[in-house]
């Protein structure tokens, strides 16, 4: 097929170089759908994945651990991520020739066609006590016959392989960040715990790649080039509007306290509370397309549930400590502490967000 | 003392300028509305106002009472609205002040306010401080004579100081005095605060084997390896943890197993009925899971057939006799967002074979509400158990009060109940007799008590106590709760009571899944003896029945699980009854002494031999396990034929003159 394409360009070349003695121009070379022409290495048999192991998908080139995507495999990143006990993210995408995804909405997840396998790798630098890099594990989440499916990678010690395991385990880390030695027993999730955050009425679905969040430029390996832009070029994504309503770098300060608060609850919080997910029964609706209500996002409202003494608000409006949802944030106690899954540590500068927010609106809660 | 003679003053002496700053110089108020401004002075040396700390400056105020009064001193009012206030009444002198009491965040509603009421005695100077620990902002207060109106029930708050916090609670007896002490753990320690005949606890702290998981989830205490000394149950959302008491009851040991369990509510419950104790816990994200004991305290993790939702769901598990043949059945109280099935509630029918029939659909319990727990009684002393269902969010339904009807369906009598009225939600409910009228009371929605008024329509008392671990903390027969702060004792009124604590020796040895009946004028009330009820608190293995005025009662009868049937005819009242399995099978009147079984052992068949007329009654062969054999009718000395029994332990049970009478034989 390719063979044929290459023919083809060249002969438009000929046919155009010959096309008048008196004035020669320049054709410019095609850009082809594909960036380049080498073949497609990825091993991905929709009838016998999962794999026992990561390395059979050939997802990447050299040293495993060196997590070095093929050609085909895109490498893909969050505006704002998912907090997990401080572990870093390698996020990648890979489908098949020839499909790609379609727009949906800014804030649901692309409708992505079947063999889409989204590639989430977690890994800790300065892992004491050799002060190394530590790749835990590498999520998957496939799509098959219409159904996404799970799939967890669990990294060896040496580093050289991950085996498929959705039986959960435990990791336990001390890591240097900014100087300051942190530990967490790390929890790799079990199949069902999968679930229960990579859900909508119960049914499988991912979380990260929605046009809100892919909204931004990345730095790939052959230039700055916006995101979803890529994606088209790249053939994974079938087009995506000039407009985006987009959530902001929960970091960036040049943002209001409300729009990186909203960014950041939406990554954290909404998978459960949204329409149609875990906890859909309580008032809280998370997801930054709702919270431009301050309603949805508990201000001023009382909690159904008795969590401490003295937290009369979730949000008490210019007052962190008597709000429910800071306390939730900041604390470890796993009955108590939000979100419920997906970490053990307090994430000190999301809880630091939140505080500032949560005092900086005016105090009127009666 | 106004504000703006202070103002005069202040300018005349700067010493004046001072006052309110500090105890010597603590400005009198009367009765009456005052403010006090800016917090700045000494801070109250002592916190006599609940779980916060105290604040780093103090205003100062004294009051000396003309009378002797019952004094409400309040920062909720109009004017202080949106504001932050604490603070702290003591008596004494300024050298040695002592905590009357206080307050942080009491005043209704999600407000911040400060109230506390206190019997002041005439002459005698009390000490208001308030406190900057929130806001150093001043506010107006109030200083009344308070008249507390005439409520269905009274709780009298008395803090105490436990050094955990959360879930890791329970009202339950530890050290086989049969009175209920505070139990409390950490990783690698059970402390008690064992109560005594006096009003001081006895603090015993037990060191453990370092827990694997706490009890972050739900705890629950009972004796499943029977030696006397009751284990423990940590539930936490990676797995469970057992405590096993040691023989000596001096240590505990941890038993962990390596499975994932998102552990919800945890009970302890003779699942198969072989006379030792299982446990059962719900899984939040999974088909729950329960531990089976081989008899010899050796527990082995099992999933499937309890509830099987692919995705969990489960919530509030409670074990109960709803259709009353003898062997405890599972409700599960369920919840989960979204449009799905895995949010209806189930009730699973124990089959007395092993085997359970989930029949939420059949029974009428089948309901999407959103629910962590319910609470089960005979609310009615019709000699079913009904049950109340507390929604902890009103999304898919509200509360609802389900009556059984006997013939294992339930109709839905909400609506004109009272329970109609409730808007609060909440995650714990359960069901004791608070006011010991007889009728069964509900504790949840929120830390609402709602009285039951004899009629199937509940009244809120109007107190609001959080949820918490239930027993009878000072053995008065009226039940308390407790918290990490507060022991919030239930104060008398005047009504009968009775307490049953259960030694089980054929059955396990709490007693759990027996049925208790007491019957006195007003009528028949049931029970069954449960382990773990609400969603994450254990709360006392004593069976607690209020009755009224009633001057006596005329029985009590135990059904083991074990099928062995124990009745006591008018037994003492206001007192703790131990019943020791198989202790009372006979009936102390002389006439209906003399009924023996024999031969026994027996091979082939058996006969009974009566003092009184037996010719014509039914009798029912039960084996160990409670399962009914043979049933027939029974004549003086005729034999009955046990040919197609196994070997092993049977009971004979016959009726005569509304009396039921229990020979236990062995067949060979």
């Amino acid at each position: 097929m390719r063979i044929i394409y290459i023919f083809l360009i060249f002969s438009v070349f000929l046919i155009a170089s010959c096309s008048s003695d008196n004035s020669y121009s320049r054709v410019e070379e095609e850009e082809p759908v594909e960036e380049n022409p080498e073949e497609d290495v990825v091993n991905f048999d929709v009838s016998s994945v999962p794999y026992q192991t990561l390395s059979e998908y050939n997802f990447y080139e050299g040293s495993l651990d060196n997590l070095e995507p093929v050609n085909s495999v895109l490498p893909y990143d969050l505006i704002t991520p998912l907090f997990t006990d401080y572990a870093k993210k390698k996020r990648f995408v890979w489908m098949p020739n020839q499909a790609e995804a379609t727009y949906v909405t800014d804030d649901e997840v692309f409708n992505f066609p079947n063999e889409t396998v989204l590639i989430k790798n977690f890994y800790y630098e300065n892992v004491l006590p050799e002060l190394e890099q530590k790749i835990i594990e590498t999520r998957l989440l496939f799509k098959r016959n219409g159904n996404w499916e799970f799939a967890n990678y669990v990294w060896n010690e040496e580093q050289t392989e991950a085996y498929l395991d959705l039986g959960g385990s435990y990791v336990p880390l001390e890591w240097e960040e900014n100087g300051i030695v942190k530990s967490t027993n790390y929890r790799i999730p079990s199949g069902n715990e999968c679930v229960t955050c990579h859900k909508t009425n119960e049914v499988p679905i991912p979380i990260g790649p929605k046009p809100q969040n892919l909204n931004r430029l990345i730095n790939y390996a052959d230039g700055q080039q916006h995101q979803l832009q890529k994606w088209v070029d790249k053939g994974f994504l079938e087009n995506f509007p000039s407009e985006i309503v987009s959530v902001k770098d929960w970091k960036d300060e040049s943002e209001s306290l409300q729009e990186r608060v909203r960014s950041y609850l939406d990554i954290n919080c909404a998978h459960c509370h949204s329409e149609n997910a875990h906890c859909s029964y309580r008032v809280l609706r998370l997801a930054y397309s709702e919270t431009n209500v301050l309603d949805h996002l508990g201000v001023c409202l009382e909690p159904e549930e008795y969590v401490a003494p003295g937290l009369p608000y979730i949000v008490m409006s210019g007052n962190h400590q008597r709000s429910n949802m800071y306390y939730r944030l900041n604390t470890e106690d796993e009955a108590s502490r939000m979100p419920l899954l997906g970490r053990t540590l307090v994430h000190q500068e999301g809880v630091q967000l939140i505080e500032q927010w949560i005092n900086s609106l005016e105090n009127n809660c009666q | 003392m106004k504000k703006i003679t202070f103002l005069i003053l202040c300018f005349l002496t700067i010493n004046f300028c001072l006052a309110q700053n500090t105890c010597e110089d603590a400005i009198e108020v009367d009765l009456g509305n005052h403010s006090y401004g800016t917090i700045d002075g000494d801070a109250a040396p002592i916190n006599c106002a609940g779980v916060f700390s105290n604040g780093d400056h103090g205003e100062w105020y004294k009051f000396t009472p003309e009378n002797d009064y019952n004094i409400r001193v309040s920062t909720d009012l109009s004017s202080n609205t949106g504001g932050d206030s604490r603070f702290h009444v003591y008596e004494g002198s300024c050298e040695n002040l002592v905590c009357i009491g206080g307050d942080d965040d009491s005043a209704p509603g999600p407000s911040l306010l400060s109230v506390f009421d206190f019997n002041a005695v005439q002459g005698v100077t009390y000490y208001i401080v308030f406190d900057n620990n929130w806001s150093s902002d001043g506010y107006d207060f109030e200083i009344s004579e308070y008249v507390a109106p005439e409520t269905l029930i009274d709780f009298n708050t008395v803090a105490i100081n436990l050094s955990t916090s959360g879930n890791t609670l329970g009202a339950v007896d530890m050290n086989g005095d049969y009175l209920d002490d505070i139990i409390s753990i950490s990783s690698d320690n059970v402390n008690i605060l064992e109560q005594t005949e006096t009003d001081v606890f006895n603090e015993r702290n037990i060191t453990t084997s370092n827990a694997q998981y706490l009890a972050s989830w739900s705890f629950a205490v009972a004796d499943f390896d029977a030696n006397g000394y009751n284990d423990l149950l940590y539930g936490a959302g990676n797995g469970v943890t057992f405590m096993k008491a040691a023989d000596d009851g001096n240590s505990f040991t941890q038993i962990s197993g390596s499975e994932y369990v998102f552990s919800q509510r945890s009970n302890f419950v003779d699942i198969n009925k072989d006379g030792h104790l299982d446990a059962f816990v719900c899984h939040d994200i999974a088909p729950n899971v329960y531990y089976m004991n081989d008899g010899s305290g050796n527990l082995t993790y099992n999933q499937g057939g309890l509830g099987d939702s692919a995705n969990g769901g489960n919530y509030g598990s409670i074990w109960i006799d709803y259709d009353n043949d003898g062997d405890s059945d599972l409700f599960i109280a369920k919840c989960r967002g979204g449009n799905n099935e895995i949010k209806i509630n189930q009730l699973h029918r124990n089959n007395g074979d092993g085997t359970f029939t989930e029949v939420g659909a059949e029974s009428g319990l089948a309901d999407p509400v959103q629910a962590w727990s319910s609470a089960w009684a005979d609310f009615d002393n019709d000699g079913f158990m009904d049950v109340f269902v507390g929604a902890n969010a009103l999304t898919d339904g509200s509360h609802k009060l389900m009556r059984n009807n006997g013939d294992g369906t339930f109709t839905d009598i909400t609506l004109g109940s009272g329970i109609d009225n409730i808007t609060s939600t909440g995650i714990e409910n359960v069901a004791y007799d608070f006011n010991n009228d007889g009728y069964v009371d509900i504790f949840g929605v929120g830390g609402k008590i709602l009285i039951n008024n004899g009629d199937l329509t509940f009244t809120d008392a109007e107190v609001n106590i959080n949820n918490n671990p239930v027993g009878d903390l000072n053995n008065d027969g009226f039940l308390d709760i407790v918290s990490n702060n507060n022991i919030y004792y239930n104060q008398p009124n005047g009504n009968n009571w009775l307490k049953v604590a259960l030694l089980g020796t054929e059955s396990n040895r709490n007693g759990i899944g027996a049925r208790i009946e007491v019957t006195s004028s007003l009528g028949t009330q049931i029970r069954d003896v449960k382990a773990g009820v609400g969603f994450r608190y254990m709360n006392s293995l004593n069976t607690h029945f209020g009755i009224g005025e009633d001057t006596e009662i005329t029985k009590i009868t135990v059904k083991w699980p074990s099928g062995i049937i124990d009745e006591i005819d008018y037994p003492s009242l206001n007192s703790t009854l131990v019943i020791e399995e198989g202790s009372f099978l006979s009936v102390n009147k002389t006439e209906y002494k003399n009924l023996s079984l024999y031969p026994n052992p027996a091979k082939n068949q058996i006969a009974i031999n009566a003092a009184f007329g037996i010719d014509g009654e039914s009798f029912e062969i039960y084996s160990i396990t409670g399962q009914k054999q043979i049933t027939g009718t029974l004549y003086q000395d005729q034999p009955i034929s046990i040919e197609q029994l196994s070997t092993g332990i049977y009971f004979l049970r016959i009726s005569v003159n509304g009396k039921s009478f229990q020979r236990k034989f062995i067949k060979e």
